[in-house]
């Protein structure tokens, strides 16, 4: 008799401790998944806001524009370029945990197919420093994006530079007096350079760095006008893939404005651009960032024309 | 008695178990609901403000743009060329679901679309999406014109609105 009640009373035990353990066990997992659902949702949306962030930063018809993202906490944000074509930037991130690894899995993508952002593919810190330019080439083909959580110090920077910085007061840019971890950008030449940027322009230019190459490391990035800001913030993948989707949206620029050329001919407005627009279509097809600078001349031409100062065919209605 | 007993309560327990589990189901489903809920309503707020901000990064767009120094202009020939079929090309390019343009001063209340005789309104894109909830601004729609020896500039009044996907069940909130 005692034995059957104290059997039994062991089983209830028993059947109870398995129950809700396992009941346990399945809160405890269902908590963590919900857990890790709700960071990739954050994280997600966090990726998303960069993107919605940046539109008014994009410099639009100002010269430029600047501006801060701060995180509550250490994020890793990750730019990854994809082409062809119109192509697009992949923008992720990942916050940092305090348990476990130290870093969580990212959140979802954020496509971003009309901006071209100009980082290293890993960008890690709290606060993310975003400016921008526009890329003239010879007509506007879109604002660049520059974006950094790391700090700069330019050396021997030329004016037109130190006024970019100054003008838009962007924070992480000091000019000449460097701090220990801050990464060195030299222009011209220089010693201890993490990056050193080299103008070639010698004739009809607004300054030597119209055009030239940014070397760092192993890297060497041929740029044109604000690319040039592109080619220092940048790693080596990103700069080409974001240079080779500029070309391409510049190429269908150039086919729009040779359609626009019929219609103001259609009535009256005369343009004699066509042939040139063709012409730099196909130039940009195929072409990469090594022959920007080839390309740069005849963008020049092009915008020479387009004013109405090539000569004796001098254009009269502007295309751009 | 006793073993009935045993077994009453053992069938007790089993019960109380399976019951304490479907209510931790029953939260577990709620909570997650809320949670997913607000993951939509989060993703239709993002869509909507990246729609807004949008229209001033659209109209500056080197494909609609009339001049790269002027805000909130937009060239004719290029909505002509655009809706013309050429944004085809364009496709996930745009960060909304729709694009269009028309003409608001001095034109026919009734909206005809471009091209055609007396057109207003230029279809620049769509996604086809059916349910858009639309954002508007004021622009300037201007093209270059010759007259009298001269080239100047031709604008009229017109007005941009983009377009952002909602799901069903807001329609007509």
């Amino acid at each position: 008799m005692r034995m059957t009640k104290k059997g039994q009373f062991n089983f209830v035990w028993i059947f109870a401790i398995l129950a809700g353990g396992t009941i346990l066990a399945l809160a405890i997992w269902g908590a963590t998944q919900a857990g890790d659902t709700l960071r990739f949702q954050s994280d997600t949306e966090a990726g998303k806001s960069i993107s919605i962030l940046t539109d008014p930063l994009q410099s639009g018809f100002a010269e430029g524009s600047f501006g801060k993202i701060s995180f509550r906490q250490e994020t890793r944000l990750r730019n990854v370029c994809l082409g062809p074509g119109f192509g697009k930037n992949d923008i992720s991130i990942a916050m940092q945990s305090g348990v476990g690894e130290k870093w969580n899995s990212a959140g979802g993508a954020t496509s971003v197919y009309n901006k071209y952002i100009f980082s290293e593919e890993v960008n890690e810190g709290e606060d993310f420093f975003v400016f921008s330019k526009a890329f003239n080439f010879p007509y506007e083909v879109s604002d660049l994006v520059f974006l950094s959580s790391k700090n700069y110090c330019f050396l021997n920077a030329p004016d037109f530079v130190e006024e970019d910085i100054s003008g838009l007061g962007i924070d992480n840019i000091v000019l000449d007096n460097c701090s220990s971890g801050d990464e060195r950008v030299c222009f011209g030449s220089g010693s201890d350079c993490d990056a050193i940027v080299y103008g070639s322009c010698s004739s009809g230019c607004d300054s030597v760095y119209d055009f030239g190459k940014v070397v760092r490391s192993s890297d060497e990035m041929v740029y044109v006008g604000n690319l040039m800001y592109g080619a220092i913030f940048s790693d080596e993948a990103v700069y080409d893939c974001n240079v080779l989707r500029l070309l391409y949206r510049a190429g269908s620029i150039a086919d729009v404005f040779s359609e626009k050329v019929d219609l103001m001919n259609a009535r009256g407005c005369n343009s004699n651009l066509k042939g040139d627009l063709i012409v730099w279509g196909g130039m940009l097809e195929n072409s990469t960032s090594e022959d920007l600078i080839g390309l740069n001349g005849f963008a020049e031409e092009l915008e020479r024309k387009n004013k109405g100062g090539g000569g004796s065919s001098g254009e009269l209605c502007g295309v751009w | 008695m006793v073993k009935n007993s045993g077994q009453m309560k053992i069938m007790q327990m089993s019960f109380m178990i399976i019951g304490v589990f479907f209510f931790f189901v029953l939260v577990g489903l709620f909570v997650l609901g809320i949670a997913f809920g607000d993951v939509r309503s989060g993703a239709e707020e993002l869509a909507r403000a990246q729609a807004i901000s949008s229209i001033g990064v659209i109209a500056g767009m080197s494909e609609l743009n009339y001049d790269a120094d002027d805000t909130m202009s937009v060239d004719e020939d290029k909505l002509k060329i655009m809706s013309g079929g050429f944004s085809n090309n364009y496709e996930d390019f745009w960060p909304v679901a729709s694009i269009e343009v028309y003409k608001v001063y001095n034109v026919s209340r009734e909206i005809v679309e471009c091209p055609s005789v007396g057109c207003n309104y230029y279809s620049v894109y769509s996604s086809g999406q059916r349910n858009i909830e639309k954002v508007s601004s004021y622009v300037s729609i201007c093209k270059r014109v010759k007259e009298f020896g001269s080239v100047h500039n031709k604008c009229e009044v017109g007005k941009i609105l983009v377009g952002v996907e909602i799901r069903e069940s807001e329609v007509g909130r």
